[in-house]
């Protein structure tokens, strides 16, 4: 019941955020798509298919740094306001373990942003499915993917950031932030994260854990 | 609960510090050795050496320390710098006693690199198959392209997205009657329009028995390839230079080089010593006489002069190239086009 309505206040801060997230996620997926389908009636499917083999176009670049702002910025949206009132404190009061309802917090931002991303490459798929095989889309997809890791990194690190109670570990913090998503931008080649993808995956879900540390500090009443 | 979060960010500056501080320090620290450009003159029977001198200025060497002049290293080395040669008036008419023209040495003629970073990278699974005999002098790209499945051959036609299911069965039976086992081990073609002439691809099957498969006048042209006994061939590199001479090189799983020629498929050994191109670079300037050929390997360039008739090893020079680099946690290395952590010495 407790973390239902955690659920509920966290819809209420982030909802018209989330909108606009998801118009621009969505947004800039549509225009790369637009853009491949100018190129498709212009040029030729021919075209498009010959570019994509001999010079390892993707035609999303584009979309490059589009999740990493949008997972930042609802972590921004999500828990600034809260810690800058000190509501945070409030929810601290809440008849439920503080690490559960950190834990509920975080949980409710990640699916926002998967649902936001998981919309955009619903998206591109649907169209480039009809007009490329399935080693072309494939090649496009699963070179976004870290872009998209790197949105959820982005959210949970930015999270980690705001909750901390002192201005010198924030900046600590950041710079370590700032090191980590750089792995997800190591290489503009596409598809050279595959092997490496899963195991990505698991350690940007594993910085939720990072915001417990800022949790633990602001409960020991660590201040400036 | 906090005591894992605890261990989890220790293990994140860990890595992190492994990853960071061994990168700066190569960065400021660590100068690339410079090693100077190397040619074989089959002229002198030396390697000829062209560097900086200490005062900026171009010094012209072969490597037992004799020193030329600029106009007698452009002789020395007369398939190399032909141009210039013709342009001063000064082409010869024979070299090392064979009768040249121009136009032999603009033939005979080639540069091909191989780097572990276009064999260890993501491909795309369908390619292009030109057509080798369309009648007219210049190359043009297909409408289609191709995959090889567990079963066989697919052509898929760019402008619909659909399988070409007669063109796909016409091959495959064509692959299939010639003893070819689906699917490939290896492939390696070279699909562009800015070349001379078109060979196709050369592919190794299931078994890693050799083929030699291009289009001609839209049919299937496919070539079982006698392999020695006992060769296991690894990687194929197909050439198409402009000599025609050469169908493709390719290493084997001991990794020693080899040449498989065009018009006899026969297959040769070369005595360029072990070389793995997962892992090593090769630069090999070809001419009539001989190749010029560089590997560099772990803390040594290594050059090696090949008698370009019997691919026998004429000669040999080796610069040290010491890995001064801190060893480190790395993402992305010069070897590979993969993003993944690994420990690099």
């Amino acid at each position: 019941m407790m973390i239902k309505a955690i659920f509920y206040k966290e819809w209420i801060k982030t909802r018209w955020y989330w909108l606009l997230a998801l118009l621009l996620s969505i947004g800039f997926a549509g225009y790369a798509m637009l853009r491949v389908a100018r190129v498709y009636s212009m040029k030729g499917a021919e075209h498009l298919w010959i570019v994509m083999i001999q010079r390892d176009a993707i035609f999303v670049d584009l979309l490059q740094f589009v999740p990493l702002f949008v997972g930042l910025a609802l972590a921004l949206v999500q828990f600034v306001p809260e810690m800058h009132h000190k509501s945070f404190k409030l929810t601290l009061h809440l008849p439920i373990r503080a690490t559960r309802a950190v834990t509920a917090m975080l949980s409710f931002g990640s699916v926002l942003l998967i649902a936001t991303f998981a919309l955009s490459l619903a998206l591109m798929w649907g169209y480039l499915q009809s007009v490329l095989a399935p080693e072309l889309w494939q090649h496009i997809i699963l070179s976004t993917l870290p872009w998209y890791l790197a949105g959820l990194a982005a959210y949970l690190l930015t999270a980690w950031i705001s909750l901390e109670p002192t201005w010198k570990h924030r900046v600590i913090n950041g710079v370590i932030a700032l090191l980590l998503l750089r792995i997800y931008f190591m290489s503009p080649a596409p598809e050279s994260y595959n092997s490496f993808l899963p195991l990505l995956a698991v350690v940007t879900l594993s910085y939720s854990l990072l915001s417990m540390l800022s949790l633990t500090r602001f409960r020991d009443g660590r201040q400036d | 609960m906090i005591r894992t979060c605890k261990i989890f960010f220790g293990c994140l500056i860990v890595l992190l510090l492994l990853w960071q501080i061994p990168s700066i320090y190569n960065f400021f620290a660590v100068k690339p050795t410079d090693t100077p450009f190397t040619l074989y003159s089959s002229v002198v029977g030396k390697f000829a050496v062209l560097q900086h001198g200490e005062d900026k200025k171009m010094t012209y060497k072969d490597h037992t320390g004799g020193e030329y002049t600029e106009d007698q290293f452009d002789s020395i080395l007369p398939t190399f710098y032909y141009r210039q040669l013709i342009t001063d008036g000064r082409f010869p008419d024979s070299i090392c006693g064979r009768a040249v023209t121009p136009r032999d040495v603009q033939i005979s003629n080639f540069n091909m690199r191989i780097s572990p970073l276009d064999l260890n990278a993501p491909k795309i699974g369908v390619q292009q198959l030109l057509e080798s005999m369309s009648g007219r002098v210049d190359l043009t790209l297909p409408d289609d392209v191709f995959r090889i499945t567990d079963s066989g051959i697919e052509f898929v036609k760019m402008a619909t997205n659909e399988i070409d299911d007669r063109k796909s069965d016409r091959f495959t039976e064509m692959m299939l009657s010639k003893g070819f086992v689906f699917p490939a081990y290896r492939m390696s073609g070279n699909p562009t329009d800015r070349k001379e002439y078109d060979e196709g691809y050369v592919m190794l099957d299931a078994n890693r028995k050799l083929f030699h498969i291009k289009q001609t006048v839209g049919r299937a042209y496919v070539r079982a390839i006698e392999l020695p006994k006992d060769l296991v061939v690894e990687h194929l590199f197909i050439t198409e230079f402009p000599s025609r001479k050469w169908l493709c090189f390719m290493t084997d799983v001991e990794g020693n080089f080899w040449v498989v020629e065009r018009d006899s498929y026969a297959i040769k050994r070369t005595e360029i010593p072990q070389f793995n191109p997962e892992a090593e670079s090769m630069l090999i300037i070809g001419n009539m006489f001989d190749w010029t050929v560089r590997v560099n390997r772990a803390n040594e360039q290594c050059y090696y002069a090949i008698n370009a008739d019997d691919y026998t090893l004429i000669d040999s020079l080796t610069y040290s190239t010491p890995n001064k680099t801190m060893p480190g946690l790395k993402f992305t290395t010069t070897k590979d086009k993969f993003v993944k952590p690994r420990f690099v010495n």
